[in-house]
């Protein structure tokens, strides 16, 4: 935890530093970071199934996993090993067959051979284990958004698709893969158990014989509405011929949650004072959807931009700066960058209260929860660095950062080779602007994260831990400061509830609201506003003019003696803004320069367990089984998507 | 409609009635005649407008012929190249089912 507080200080001493000497003929160098930070937690417990990998469509490649409508059966098989696959793919009685495995099975080998053997595969299942394995597992690709940055052929040739170092050496792009049958996760439980134990009894070839009906078989339930690509599905969306309201496919998309340190005037567009942009990621995915748990990539610069607005919120209130902070939360950066993007085309377009020309840098927090000997990395961009007055800026951005680190016990280095920017939300702004920027990380040239983008970015893997046997009241006393302990628990919060994947614009994740309500909470004020007037986003009864304030109704802790909530108002500049790509504004479907990420519609994500007599009842299941037990069904599967790019 | 009851005139005008309609596009006339006039044409013995039920029915046979081969072959160009014809195979058609491409 204490690597929040550092950079707490680290921000607090710089603009102790600088932002106070102000009354010289000088300008100020005000704050002009943006944390970044990479929010994501992992939330693998709490769900029995995380269901299955949704299928997600984009226009080169796809992302799928589907059942016919009517579910796939298979006589299900426990994979003991590799060659084990061989009963399944060549030498098995009775396929299709309904694989379960453990996840140290889930590797890139195994489930290529699946698929290429799918005809005799009628669905996967994998036991998530408890414990995250040590030799790490990332199903994200080896080189993240590489095709949606800003090294390209035209820009640092020799720098793009991770030539010089690879972001994600342990990447095995299985979120990228199309498999067509349905792949589910366990938890490992006793509904778990059962279904061993029912391959034990029934399917198990008993001292080299075949087993004989009646078997045990699965059946999976996840059938998916979109197919081919995202073209295909939003053109069939609007296809005038077909009387059917329901979509097939949604966009993915969210909220951008953005707070400057003064308030702006939002009405004008286009705001010409001088800001400094601070970012973080809102997002995070795993290769199940609904399980997103991004601690690492995501929760831990997230916590640790709150918690710097939150310390830096007198700072900027009463000093005087030529520049201001502007804190941003985006979402979607892992599909793409959806809400950079989306933010740097709507300052392209002047449809945000400030533009391109105000921002004069950067600062992103990325992912900072895994301090090794005390480090921090600062990444930057040796393209825009070419240009002078860049280089400038950016050697006194990266001098301010050290000199304010110079009292904590911890170092701020920059990587000493001319490497690339990493995967990071600066990227998009790069492509519009060569601006001064910098991005906070805990590695210098591969992830630390071993987890990247998957199910075990969770608690565990920040190696969040108390000295064991400490009581919960003395475990928050474990950690003394008061900054410390919020956002420690925040931190908890995130990492054990929230699930960070952006899913469908309509529906908003959990970290948006609380990330929006936490930064109102943190840098804002309590006003004497009514609730009535508050809700409705003015100071009282006679004010009509247009705000750079944005109200929220806090309902508050329900004081000792009563039962009932006091609740408050709090004043502040959060805004969210929605992060949709732009290419679903543009309907350009098949856009090589923004995101085009959809999610696919689906009936019932559901499955079940039951014993079949004979081959042709396999097919007519619902009527002849015998035994029959339903272990997922609808409400709470939900992690069930197909995502076309 | 029994045939048996009517005038051999009221067969051979019904028939043609069948042949001339099945050239509006209506190739189910022709099935129709071709199958309910078989009999008369073919099987009974003969009288005076059995030969030109006959030709009506042959020609009936013929349209009805070629109309099922034109068909059939359209469905199975469809059927099997929709999928591959993206967009111009989205626009030909009334409804795709959920989830094949």
């Amino acid at each position: 935890m204490h690597f929040q507080n550092i950079l707490v200080h680290l921000q607090f001493h710089f603009i102790g530093n600088y932002a106070l000497k102000q009354p010289s003929n000088e300008p100020i160098s005000p704050v002009h970071f943006i944390y970044i930070a990479h929010l994501t937690t992992e939330n693998v417990s709490n769900v029995l199934y995380i269901a299955k990998k949704k299928t997600i469509k984009d226009s080169e490649d796809h992302t799928t996993t589907l059942s016919s409508l009517s579910g796939d059966v298979g006589v299900l098989h426990l994979l003991e090993s590799e060659e084990n696959l061989d009963w399944v793919l060549r030498t098995g009685l009775h396929p299709p067959y309904m694989v379960i495995m453990e996840s140290a099975l889930f590797t890139r080998s195994v489930m290529m051979k699946l698929k290429n053997g799918s005809s005799r595969v009628a669905g996967v299942a994998v036991v998530v284990p408890s414990a995250n394995p040590p030799q790490g597992f990332s199903p994200h690709n080896k080189c993240p958004n590489e095709n949606s940055g800003v090294y390209s052929e035209s820009y640092g040739p020799t720098l793009a698709h991770c030539n010089t170092t690879v972001w994600n050496p342990l990447g095995n792009g299985l979120s990228y893969e199309e498999f067509d049958f349905p792949i589910f996760s366990l938890k490992d439980d006793n509904d778990t158990q059962l279904i061993k134990q029912c391959y034990v009894d029934h399917n198990r070839p008993v001292n080299g014989s075949d087993p004989q009906y009646p078997l045990c078989a699965m059946q999976l339930f996840s059938h998916m509405s979109a197919v081919t690509n995202t073209a295909t599905c939003m053109r069939r969306n609007t296809n005038g011929f077909t009387f059917s309201p329901e979509s097939i496919c949604e966009p993915l998309g969210d909220h951008n949650i953005w707070a400057p340190a003064k308030p702006l005037n939002t009405t004008q567009k286009g705001h010409k004072a001088g800001e400094s942009m601070v970012m973080a990621t809102l997002d995070s995915r795993s290769f199940f959807s609904e399980i997103g748990p991004g601690a690492e990539s995501a929760a831990s610069g997230l916590i640790t931009l709150l918690a710097a607005a939150h310390a830096l919120r007198n700072a900027t209130q009463e000093a005087q700066l030529s520049r201001t902070i502007f804190y941003t939360f985006f979402h979607g950066e892992t599909f793409d960058y959806i809400g950079s993007s989306r933010m740097v085309y709507d300052m392209e377009k002047n449809q945000f209260p400030i533009d391109l020309d105000n921002v004069h840098s950067v600062l992103e927090i990325g992912q900072v929860g895994l301090f090794s000997s005390s480090k921090v990395w600062l990444h930057t961009d040796p393209v825009s660095r070419r240009n002078g007055s860049v280089e400038e800026e950016v050697k006194k951005l990266v001098s301010n950062l050290q000199t304010a680190a110079k009292g904590l016990n911890v170092s701020v280095e920059e990587p000493g080779v001319t490497q690339p920017l990493p995967p990071s939300s600066l990227q998009r702004f790069l492509r519009a602007r060569p601006f001064p920027g910098v991005v906070i990380q805990d590695y210098s040239s591969s992830f630390a994260n071993m987890y990247y983008q998957s199910m075990f970015d969770n608690a565990d893997s920040l190696k969040m831990s108390y000295p064991p046997n400490l009581t919960p009241e003395e475990q928050l006393n474990y950690v003394t400061d008061t900054a410390k302990v919020r956002a420690y628990m925040m931190l908890r919060l995130l990492v054990n509830t929230a699930n960070f994947y952006i899913s469908v614009e309509r529906q908003t994740s959990l970290p948006t609201v609380l990330v929006q309500h936490l930064l109102a909470n943190l840098t804002g004020s309590t006003a004497n506003v009514t609730q009535e007037d508050c809700k409705n986003q003015r100071e009282n009864q006679d004010d009509k003019e247009s705000k750079h304030v944005s109200y929220s109704w806090v309902q508050g802790a329900a004081p000792p003696n009563s039962t009932e909530r006091k609740g408050f108002c709090v004043r502040s500049t959060v805004h969210g803004t929605k992060a949709l790509s732009p290419a679903f504004e543009l309907e350009d479907y098949n856009s090589k320069d923004y995101s085009t990420w959809t999610e696919s519609n689906w009936k019932q994500i559901k499955g079940r367990i039951f014993l079949v007599a004979s081959h042709d009842l396999e097919v007519n299941q619902s009527a002849k089984a015998t035994h029959s037990r339903v272990l997922l069904n609808g409400p709470r599967c939900q992690g069930l998507y197909r995502l076309l790019t | 409609m029994n045939l048996e009851r009517l005038p051999n005139e009221e067969k051979l005008s019904l028939c043609r009635k069948y042949y001339l309609g099945g050239f509006a596009l209506l190739p189910f006339l022709w099935l129709v005649n071709v199958v309910w006039f078989f009999k008369e044409a073919f099987v009974k013995p003969p009288f005076t407008e059995q030969t030109q039920i006959k030709t009506y029915v042959k020609r009936s046979g013929l349209g009805l012929f070629c109309w099922v081969t034109i068909l059939t072959t359209w469905i199975t160009i469809y059927q099997h190249f929709r999928a591959q014809w993206g967009e111009v195979g989205d626009y030909l058609s009334f409804t795709i089912p959920l989830g094949t491409p």
